[in-house]
This record gives C-alpha cells, sequence and structure tokens, in this order.
C-alpha cells in the first residue's frame, strides 16, 4: 500500500511534466501553423513571390542575352532561345545563321552584370509581365581591347510551362523622336546620363 | 430446536443465495487484481509516451511552419506592386521629384533649388549638390534650359516607409549661348525613398558606381 501510494504521487509529476511539455508544442504548433496558413493564405504574398519569380527571370533572360563568347557560340545561342519565348523567340531562330556569322567574324566576347530591375508591371491571370533592367555591357574585340557601356533594357515577360520568359525584348528609347548621336558634354547632371 | 431449524434454515436460504452471489462475484474477484495492476502500468506507460510523442510531432511540425512560413514572409515583406495604392504614390512622388530637381533653367534657378530643399533627405542632398554642380556654374553663361523626363520607373522594394525606385530617364539640354543647340541624353539610376511625416523624399542616389567617362548607351532603336 505504501508502495502504491508512493508510485501514485510519483505518477502525476511525471505525466504532468510531459502533459506541460505537449501543451506548449500544442501552443507553439498553434502559433508558427496559424501564421504559416495566414502567409500561405494571403494573397499579396502570393503575388510577391511571383513578382520575384518574374523579376529573377527578367533579369536573368537580360543577362543571357548580353552575354556570349564567340568561341562558345552554339552554347550561347541555345541560352539565348532558353530565354525566351513568343516572337523573340521566333526572331531569334530566324537571324540565328546570320548572327553567327558575323560574331564569328567581327571575333567579340560580350559579358553583362544586371545592375538593377523592377518589375513594372504584372497580369498573374494572363501570366504577362513587364520588366525594367539596368545592365552593364563590357565587350571584348578581338584585339582584346575592352567597351563598357550601361544600357537601359524593357522587356515583356510570358509565363510558359518552364516558367517565366522573355516574349520581348529591347532598350529603351532615347528622346520622343529618334535620338541624335548625343553628345554627353559638361552640364548633363545625372549619375549615368553624362 | 427452534434455534437449530433457524439455523439450518438459514444456512439453507444462504446455501440458495450463494451460488448466484459467487458466480456473480467470481470473475469480477478474479480480474480485478489483474486490472489493478494493469492499469497504473499502463497509465505510466501510455500517458507521458503519448504526451512525448505528441509533443515531438508538434515540434516537427511547429519547424516546419516556422520554416515555410518565415520563407514566404521574406518576399511578402517587399510589397512593391502588390501593395498598388502605395506603389504608384511612391513611383509618382519620385517621377516628379526626379524630373523637379534635374530640370533647370537659367532664367528661374530658384524653382529647382526649391524643388531639393522640398524632396531631398540625408546623403542625397550631398549627392544631388555634385551632380549639379557643372549645371549650377555653367548654366547661366550657356543660357542652359534642362529638361528631365522620366520615360521608364518601376518600385523595386517597397517595404513600410522605405523603397527603392529603378528610373530610366532622357535629358535634354538646351544651350542658347555662343553654343548652341539641343543634346538628349539618357540615364539610369535608382533612387533610395524614405517616407517622413507622412511625404516621400529622395534620401540616396544610386548611380551604380559608374567609372567617370564610361558612356550609356544612347539607344540604336
Amino acid at each position: 500500500m505504501a508502495r502504491l501510494t508512493s508510485r501514485a504521487r510519483r505518477r502525476p509529476s511525471r505525466t504532468a511534466a510531459t502533459g506541460l511539455a505537449a501543451a506548449l508544442a500544442c501552443a507553439f504548433a498553434v502559433w508558427t501553423g496559424g501564421s504559416w496558413y495566414a502567409v500561405a493564405r494571403d494573397e499579396r504574398a502570393a503575388f510577391a513571390r511571383t513578382r520575384d519569380e518574374v523579376l529573377q527571370a527578367g533579369e536573368q533572360g537580360v543577362q543571357n542575352m548580353n552575354t556570349l563568347d564567340h568561341g562558345d557560340l552554339a552554347h550561347g545561342l541555345d541560352l539565348w532561345e532558353e530565354s525566351a519565348t513568343g516572337d523573340l523567340l521566333k526572331e531569334l531562330k530566324d537571324s540565328r545563321k546570320q548572327f553567327e556569322r558575323q560574331v564569328e567574324s567581327a571575333g567579340t566576347t560580350t559579358t553583362a552584370k544586371v545592375l538593377s530591375g523592377a518589375v513594372t508591371e504584372l497580369d498573374e491571370r494572363a501570366g504577362r509581365a513587364r520588366v525594367m533592367v539596368a545592365i552593364r555591357i563590357t565587350v571584348v574585340a578581338a584585339d582584346r581591347k575592352s567597351n563598357t557601356k550601361d544600357s537601359r533594357m524593357l522587356g515583356e515577360l510570358s509565363r510558359t510551362p518552364a516558367g517565366w520568359k522573355l516574349s520581348r525584348l529591347g532598350q529603351a528609347p532615347v528622346g520622343d523622336a529618334p535620338a541624335p548621336t548625343a553628345n554627353p558634354s559638361a552640364g548633363t547632371p545625372t549619375p549615368s546620363g553624362s | 430446536m427452534s434455534t437449530t431449524r433457524h439455523l439450518l434454515n438459514r444456512q439453507r436460504r444462504l446455501a440458495a443465495q450463494r451460488p448466484p452471489v459467487q458466480r456473480a462475484a467470481d470473475p469480477v474477484r478474479r480480474r480485478r487484481p489483474n486490472a489493478t495492476a494493469a492499469r497504473p502500468a499502463r497509465t505510466l506507460l501510455s500517458w507521458p509516451l503519448l504526451l512525448t510523442a505528441l509533443t515531438v510531432l508538434l515540434a516537427a511540425f511547429s519547424v516546419l511552419a516556422y520554416v515555410q512560413g518565415g520563407q514566404q514572409d521574406t518576399a511578402g515583406s517587399n510589397t512593391a506592386l502588390a501593395d498598388t495604392a502605395r506603389t504608384s504614390e511612391v513611383k509618382g512622388v519620385v517621377d516628379e521629384t526626379v524630373q523637379g530637381i534635374f530640370s533647370y533653367d537659367h532664367t528661374d534657378p530658384a524653382r529647382t533649388d526649391a524643388a531639393a530643399a522640398r524632396r531631398l533627405t540625408g546623403a542625397a542632398v550631398a549627392q544631388y549638390r555634385t551632380f549639379m554642380g557643372p549645371v549650377r556654374e555653367q548654366g547661366p553663361r550657356q543660357k542652359l534650359v534642362l529638361t528631365t523626363t522620366v520615360t521608364d520607373s518601376g518600385v523595386e522594394v517597397l517595404d513600410g516607409d522605405r523603397a527603392r525606385v529603378l528610373v530610366f530617364a532622357d535629358q535634354s539640354s538646351t544651350r542658347t549661348g555662343k553654343v548652341g543647340g539641343t543634346t538628349v541624353a539618357a540615364a539610369m539610376f535608382a533612387v533610395d525613398a524614405v517616407r517622413q511625416g507622412g511625404t516621400w523624399r529622395i534620401a540616396a542616389l544610386d548611380t551604380f558606381q559608374r567609372a567617370p567617362g564610361t558612356p550609356t548607351d544612347q539607344g540604336k532603336e
């Protein structure tokens, strides 16, 4: 009988300890699970994720299409086509042969670095988006002379089964009228504009 | 004898009652020692064990939920484009400000100063002075009119009262002094904006650490 009571006294304390741990775990699970649910359900957060996806694809695509080594043309141009869809892809395929010849004879190697990028439009339902990307392009000529220039790119992306891809890409036009050979002279203040 | 009879009767009565009583009591009595021995044992083993298993499962779920929720939260804290009202608000202010502070008319330099004073804060004040120095110096002599037009802008990050906006702008400068003519130049830069007291202001200008003398591609299209 003495044994039983001592065991009975010990029993609740152990149960209580595990019970307390379980209760704490339960409370924590409710809290984290609740916030997970809230975040997953939040349409705005889902939209933000898509936006980040689009920007990533846009920046990568722009970088790919400004990267080309004359010694590894096939691989480089395959990457171009991989980043494109729709009209842009058709355009690339149509001009590929001619372009290959041009780059081969020029012997240039082009590398690019994305400076900054932003999604300006995103229509999730239509699967269309627009991005703007600031990029720095370095062209190394056959004589090893290198030339670096900054470029303002505007792209349009479409959603494909294989992810977001560029369906249109071009440089932001300068001026309303076709820009004259702008003469960078003193007096033009902005950063990249001089 | 009455007593004996009485006793006998009592015995008989009891004997008659006994079997059912015994039968009913028997299984209970046989089971009870087992049950009393097993129940505390099962309680001892199963309750803490069950609770421990529950704790482990819940903890595992919590970790998963925390990681998942946290991952999605990082994308969620940037509300650029997702928060349409705020996005267009900051975009509008930045467009207007950039056009205001980077435009200059030699007949009315005060207007540019006013725009700069109203909309610039922090590091942007000194950066702006460096950019506009040459304009201030040569403007009056060249009779310079500089007009900056934002052609494209996009909000990269919008997080509460902070934002980063990428800007593509055209700058047309017209000189009517000795050296005449109009030139258009392309510009691109990013702007850090902060909201102070309900007003968005430009806090920094990011020119992408451009090496001096690097020509901006003028766009051949």
